[in-house]
């Protein structure tokens, strides 16, 4: 089952999702990650991301409450679905696979190095 | 209306353009997300870079993700998947109904191989003499004889006089090159111990290589005629004399002996020219200069000798931009120089020159002594009709069987509808299937023309190849064909169909509107008219030529020999035919100058004796040189006088024997009224003793015109033999064995009379052999056609045959009832394809002098084939339908 695919930024993207859990929307989710991960966010680039997750099945999406800092506007809330969770746990599980097959003295090397 | 209340807006412009690219679904909280931003930027920087900003964010909104598909590459995504659909059901349809498919790949691919064929055949013929550089300047120099009245012609020769070429090159300053060419009569070419016998070698003018482009493999133009003792050869006669090393060798200078009738002659190979083309309407192998043979004849007179002896292929050079029409008119004067005047008349009224261009003496000039076989113009233009003729009719074809096909798939093309396809794309579903028909057809109608090319090639002596590498612009306009036919073989089912109502297709009700003209009606009726048309010529073609060979050409034909004499057996000519006549086989043996089914002789200058008064003779007629055995051995009859007798010579008096329409051109109202007048024929008096019924001495192209037979014993250059046609074989061994008695140095060589009669007719019968397998092809596609177009119907009236028999409709009547449609269908047809198809004919038939009369008979016959054709696949269809149970498909709804 190795049929996710993720690039880098839709996976900070996704995990964003999770972690704002019911308050995710554009805004937010833009804000989340420039704050944690202290990079600047395209608008575009975020919005792409959000709806080609969508198509794929890692995110659902509804409409929320319209505000008035919005101009009436409603805000979409993104919710990520079972199998992006699925997708994110692999992604995880690959990363610490890998991570588990350096051999030790490469690390004790950069250690070193230090 | 309170909630819609913010505090700062962006600019209106930035909003509506968003609006305007990004995709309905997102629009809003996209938006909603960019303004709820742009309240924190504002108060954090300024309006004027929130708005930057904001113009920023919404530009970098546009990606093709977000935005609204309505740029056309933006749904090629979906497209491509609805043509991998179309694909997948076109497949399964076409393995599904596995003979229709059969039937439209077959018409499909052997209409475009035929057309493919066709192409070849038109690009050949048409590509003639376009490899010289300056095609477009030069011109064959031919002379047109008058009979003294320069307008009525005598004769037009091919060939032109030695002193043509130098004296008008001399003459017109738009000349500027001229040469002859002089082909000496096959001698043999010696190199060392090798003997080529019997070769070409031609004579020709140092001007020929800046007329003509003769490319160089060895040596080079300027020193190819350095000296009296050159020659160039092809590349062909380098392999054949050198071997295929040729190249290795250093030829160029190498010595070559000429051998002719114990003449010889050592030549220098001074080039070595690549092999004349194909398509060049003369091959020659070896070109040496013209010097040589004039030192050979030593005749200064004879070598610039302006009339008769025609024997010299004159081409000639103008300069760029001279027009060939005004060296024509120059031509009266020309001759008037030259010739001094003859028996009182100007010389121009004898003699006019004509200037043909090189580029048409292929296709269009079919004049006497022509070098090679040309082709011809009318040819092409058949062939190439056939040719469209053919690939519309298979699209036809293939429009018809689609239609109906496709009406077992209303129910596809209705719930394709209501799920949404467009018209648009129901439209592109039928293109992309034709699309697969043509592409799978394709590489059938190549191979098919590949397998057909060598008979082709061999009928029409042609050396047609396929061979797309080569021939880039054939393969660009065979892929253009390919699109064009899966286009029109597609648009119209695809059209068509597209358009019904969804709901009755749906039911699986067919739609189709009964009794009106629709285009698929127009469709079948011009199919009609192509198949009754073609039928229609095919039997005025075969009619007229049973014509030709069974009508009478009033002399008999069969079992007469024609055997041309050699020098040697000249010399002993008496005793080689009483040698022939003891043997009682042979019964008849005639001297003659030319026999029929050729072409008469000059005109010579003529006048008869109208009581006291001399009138010149103002009309063509030829003669030939009879003995006084000729009339019996060909069995033509007297109208009146006598034969000739043995002692009658015309060299000093002269007996006369003229035709019928002869004696009524001089002016005689009876064939008896001319007996015995005096008239004088190429200087020599005397008398007319006889006049014979008409016959036709030339081809049935001609009318037969007057002409006049002479004794004169000096002149004769054949024999003609009349055996008997049970023992021919022992015979013609007998005629052999004597002929070696006589001559031991040449072959004899003979052939009968009727198959040169027969010969004359030789592109005809090529024409129509052609042109009948072409039309029996288009024929068969036509009926394949008619077959889908009958299917369709009867399946339509399925129901209603049904109906009809519970209610009691007889099987005849059901018949009657699908067939009266197409009754109608052909009477439109035929009304409009026989007068185009008489129209064509007749100009087909006005090329011969004597034709055959189009007969009712012949306009019934493509009708009633037609119409058997028609109810034949009508009756087969049918009777299935009537035969079965009415209950089977009154049930299935």
């Amino acid at each position: 089952m190795n049929n996710y695919q993720l690039g880098e930024f839709e996976e900070i993207v996704l995990l964003t999702v999770a972690i704002l859990n019911d308050d995710a929307y554009g805004v937010n989710i833009k804000q989340e990650i420039e704050m944690r991960m202290k990079r600047k966010v395209s608008t575009g680039a975020m919005q792409t991301a959000l709806r080609r997750m969508e198509a794929k099945g890692y995110l659902a999406s509804e409409f929320g409450e319209a505000t008035a800092v919005r101009g009436g506007k409603r805000k979409r809330y993104f919710k990520i679905t079972p199998y992006g969770v699925k997708a994110l746990e692999h992604y995880k599980e690959t990363r610490m696979s890998l991570w588990d097959a350096i051999p030790g003295t490469v690390l004790d090397l950069k250690i070193c190095g230090r | 209306m309170e909630d819609r209340k913010i505090k700062y807006y962006p600019p209106t412009w930035a909003v509506n353009w968003l609006l305007w690219f990004c995709h309905a679904d997102f629009a809003e909280d996209i938006l909603g997300d960019l303004q709820e931003e742009y309240q924190f930027h504002v108060p954090a920087t300024s309006k004027r870079l929130a708005d930057f900003w904001f113009v920023r964010q919404v530009a970098g909104m546009m990606r093709p993700s977000l935005m609204k598909p309505f740029l056309p590459f933006l749904k090629l995504n979906n497209k491509l998947d609805m043509i991998k659909n179309y694909i997948k059901i076109g497949l399964r349809n076409l393995t599904k109904y596995k003979v229709s498919t059969a039937i439209n790949l077959l018409g499909l691919s052997t209409g475009m191989a035929a057309f493919i064929l066709i192409a070849l055949f038109v690009k050949d013929e048409l590509s003639y003499d376009r490899n010289h550089e300056h095609a477009d300047e030069i011109f064959r120099i031919t002379i047109k004889n008058f009979s003294g009245d320069g307008e009525t012609l005598s004769r037009h020769w091919a060939f032109a006089s030695a002193g043509h070429g130098p004296r008008i090159k001399e003459d017109f300053p738009q000349v500027t090159h001229a040469t002859r060419f002089f082909p000496w009569a096959f001698p043999d070419v010696v190199y060392e111990d090798k003997r080529l016998p019997g070769e070409q070698v031609v004579f020709a003018d140092p001007d020929v290589f800046d007329i003509f482009t003769f490319p160089f493999l060895q040596g080079n133009k300027e020193s190819a005629f350095a000296n009296e003792t050159s020659m160039v050869i092809s590349e062909d006669v380098a392999v054949r004399i050198f071997g295929n090393d040729w190249r290795e060798q250093d030829i160029v200078g190498k010595s070559v002996k000429i051998e002719a009738r114990g003449a010889g002659l050592s030549l220098q190979i001074t080039g070595v020219m690549e092999n004349m083309p194909r398509q060049q309407h003369f091959h020659f192998d070896y070109l040496a200069p013209f010097a040589i043979y004039e030192n050979f004849v030593n005749n200064p007179d004879a070598m610039s000798n302006v009339t008769g002896n025609y024997n010299y292929l004159t081409y000639v050079r103008l300069s760029d931009g001279a027009s060939s029409a005004e060296v024509e008119a120059g031509g009266s004067a020309f001759f008037d120089k030259h010739i001094a005047d003859i028996r009182g008349v100007k010389a121009h009224n004898y003699y006019g020159l004509v200037l043909q261009p090189l580029k048409d003496i292929h296709l269009t000039s079919n004049i006497s002594g022509e070098i090679e076989n040309n082709g011809s113009m009318s040819q092409v233009i058949i062939f190439s009709v056939i040719g469209v003729l053919l690939i519309v009719v298979a699209c036809i074809n293939y429009m018809n069987l689609a239609t109906s096909r496709y009406t077992r798939r209303m129910k596809e093309i209705g719930v394709r509808k209501s799920i949404g396809a467009s018209r648009g794309s129901l439209i592109s579903q039928f293109i992309t299937e034709s699309v697969m028909l043509t592409v799978i057809s394709f590489p059938l109608a190549v191979g098919l023309a590949a397998v057909a090319l060598p008979f082709v090639n061999d009928f029409m002596d042609k050396q047609l190849s396929i061979n797309f590498l080569q021939d880039f612009q054939l393969f660009l306009s065979v892929f253009g064909l390919l699109a064009l036919v899966a286009l029109l073989a597609g648009i119209y089912p695809a059209v068509y169909l597209s358009g019904l109502d969804t709901i009755r297709s749906l039911k699986g009700e067919s739609t189709f509107k009964t009794g009106k003209v629709n285009f698929r009606t127009v469709l079948v009726t011009f199919q009609y008219v192509v198949t009754i048309a073609i039928i229609f010529s095919l039997t005025v073609l075969n009619a007229q030529m049973s014509y030709i060979f069974n009508s009478d050409p009033g002399f008999d034909k069969e079992s007469v020999l024609d055997v041309p004499l050699s020098n040697e057996i000249f010399e002993k000519k008496e005793a080689f035919r009483n040698e022939l006549l003891s043997n009682t086989e042979i019964e008849k043996a005639s001297f003659v100058s030319r026999i029929p089914t050729g072409a008469l002789l000059d005109s010579q200058g003529a006048s008869i004796f109208l009581g006291d008064t001399i009138t010149p003779i103002n009309f063509r007629l030829p003669c030939i040189m009879v003995d006084e055995n000729f009339l019996d051995t060909y069995s033509i009859e007297l109208a009146a006088g006598q034969d000739f007798e043995r002692y009658m010579d015309s060299d000093s008096v002269g007996y006369y024997i003229v035709n019928e329409i002869a004696a009524r051109s001089l002016g005689f109202l009876t064939a008896e009224d001319a007996i015995d007048k005096r008239m004088t024929y190429a200087g020599v008096d005397g008398k007319i003793i006889g006049v014979v019924k008409d016959f036709h001495f030339e081809s049935l192209h001609s009318e037969i015109g007057p002409m006049i037979m002479l004794k004169n014993d000096n002149y004769y250059r054949r024999i003609s033999l009349k055996i008997n046609p049970v023992n021919i074989k022992e015979t013609l061994s007998f005629i052999e064995t004597t002929w070696a008695k006589f001559d031991q140095k040449n072959t004899i060589n003979y052939n009968f009379v009727d198959e040169s009669f027969e010969n004359q007719y030789q592109g005809e019968e090529r024409l129509s052999t052609m042109f009948k397998a072409f039309a029996v092809l288009a024929v068969l596609i036509g009926c394949l056609g008619m077959l889908g177009m009958v299917t369709f119907i009867v399946e339509r009236k399925t129901k209603e045959i049904g109906i009809r028999k519970v209610l009691g409709a007889k099987s005849p009547h059901i018949i009657w009832l699908v067939s009266q449609n197409f009754i109608w269908l052909i009477s439109v047809a035929a009304l409009v394809a026989l007068p185009l198809g008489y129209y064509f004919m007749s100009g087909w038939l006005d090329t011969f002098a004597y034709q055959v009369t189009i007969s009712p008979v012949l306009f019934v016959v493509p009708i009633l084939a037609v119409v058997l054709i028609t109810l034949l696949t009508i009756l087969y269809r049918t009777i299935k339908a009537v035969y079965i149970n009415p209950v089977k498909y009154l049930r299935s709804e």
